[in-house]
């Protein structure tokens, strides 16, 4: 009897190996579009906002996606910042949107600005999901920050947390002086689009 | 008369079943995948029919580029806006794309590299045209699109999505293929959506399935 039960078991193992193997191939190969979760229209709006044009934009550390942590001030007197908060990964407009921002990156440069991304997702979270936005090898050239913990806390600072915990879909432009100059708490279901952002950007310099 | 079959007999064909169970459940598990993976990462080279049965192209208006270069190549003049049935091709591919797409992003290199080849062969450069149309994209993001990858054929804007909704594209990248007769009608022979990968497979498809022919290769 055992000699029986030892003569199967190495067969089932390397039966089972061999067909494990073959579904963990299927599912590597699922491409991004395909992981996107599907969400219904959202109110466009959930939040109050606290801040205005002219305010200081309120300083922030937050850990990014590629190491270490990013503080706002760091980049006062160097770089003009665009903050851009999306509700959360794996969701339609969010995924399109930063990609757009890859593209567009002569934009900021050319007005000396930085982006800053920011979901209340974590770290892990946000590698997968932007590591899906760039050709195998590439990287987004901008941070993506994590306000997972404590849960957007950043979001609410700047008055853009939903009553669900996601945040809104917002865009703000902050001056070398940390100056708010540009704010667009966008319709949660669409996409800003970049002509407003880029008008934004170039008034920086005017 | 049979014999009692041994125990450890008994054990084995026990086991065989649990194991025949497993791999059966695991071929199944496999299929599954494979028919997902099959029809949602779909090759462009691998068409399926139009949508919802259509077999000719619906009729939309996009406006007369302004850019000679690009009037020209599509045969169009003046100014205001111009039918797709008036594109002096008899081969029309179109592009429904989005500049915040990777997908879109990744193919564009290719979509160039088709335009390259149809432009650089004589018996097809008159019979093959290739436009663009940015869905939710507003002119600037078209603009930017396009300079970016430097695309030398026509794009235009769909900002509210209009166009791409009349053609059934809901995901980008979409390719059509349509014939465009001289009587005004059209037969949409291709529609397929996913990553362009290959520019000459794409090709031999549209050849294939467009019924043009070619002459000698230039």
């Amino acid at each position: 009897m055992i000699k029986g039960k030892y003569v199967l078991s190495p067969w089932l193992f390397s039966v089972l190996l061999i067909f494990l193997g073959t579904v963990t191939v299927y599912a590597q190969s699922s491409s991004f579009k395909e992981n996107i979760y599907p969400v219904e229209k959202l109110k466009h709006r959930d939040s109050v906002l606290t801040l205005k044009v002219g305010d200081s934009a309120p300083d922030f550390t937050l850990p990014a996606v590629e190491g270490g942590k990013i503080t706002l001030s760091q980049y006062q007197e160097k770089k003009n910042v665009v903050i851009s908060f999306v509700p959360a990964a794996w969701t339609p407009v969010c995924s399109g949107q930063w990609p757009g921002y890859n593209l567009a990156q002569d934009l900021f440069v050319k007005n000396d600005a930085i982006l800053l991304g920011i979901t209340v997702d974590n770290i892990p979270t946000l590698y997968s999901w932007t590591k899906q936005m760039c050709n195998p090898g590439e990287k987004l050239w901008f941070p993506v920050l994590s306000d997972f913990y404590p849960h957007g806390e950043v979001a609410l600072k700047y008055g853009v947390l939903r009553s669900n915990g996601v945040s809104e879909r917002a865009l703000f432009v902050i001056d070398k002086k940390g100056t708010i100059r540009y704010i667009d708490v966008h319709d949660i279901n669409q996409r800003p689009p970049l002509d407003a952002l880029a008008t934004a950007l170039e008034k920086l310099n005017q | 008369m049979m014999s009692r079959p041994h125990p450890d007999h008994r054990i084995l064909k026990t086991h065989r079943g649990i194991v025949l169970f497993i791999l059966i459940l695991l071929f199944s598990f496999g299929c599954v995948s494979s028919e997902t993976k099959s029809s949602s990462i779909i090759s462009p080279t691998k068409p399926s029919p139009p949508p919802e049965g259509k077999t000719t192209l619906p009729v939309f208006e996009f406006p007369v580029p302004q850019n000679a270069g690009e009037k020209n190549y599509l045969g169009v003049s003046g100014s205001g806006n111009c039918k797709v049935t008036q594109i002096n091709t008899p081969v029309l591919i179109i592009e429904v794309f989005n500049m915040y797409c990777p997908h879109c992003q990744r193919s564009a290199p290719f979509v160039n590299d088709l335009f390259q080849t149809i432009q650089g062969r004589t018996d097809l450069k008159q019979k093959i045209k290739i436009i663009g149309i940015g869905i939710g994209n507003s002119p600037y993001e078209v603009d930017l699109f396009k300079k970016k990858y430097g695309i030398l054929f026509p794009l235009f804007p769909d900002q509210d999505g209009s166009i791409s909704k009349m053609l059934g594209a809901s995901s980008t990248p979409t390719f059509i293929g349509a014939k465009i007769n001289s009587d005004g009608t059209t037969e949409q022979f291709y529609f397929t959506s996913g990553e362009l990968t290959d520019a000459a497979n794409f090709l031999s498809e549209i050849l294939k399935l467009s019924g043009l022919k070619q002459e000698d290769k230039q």
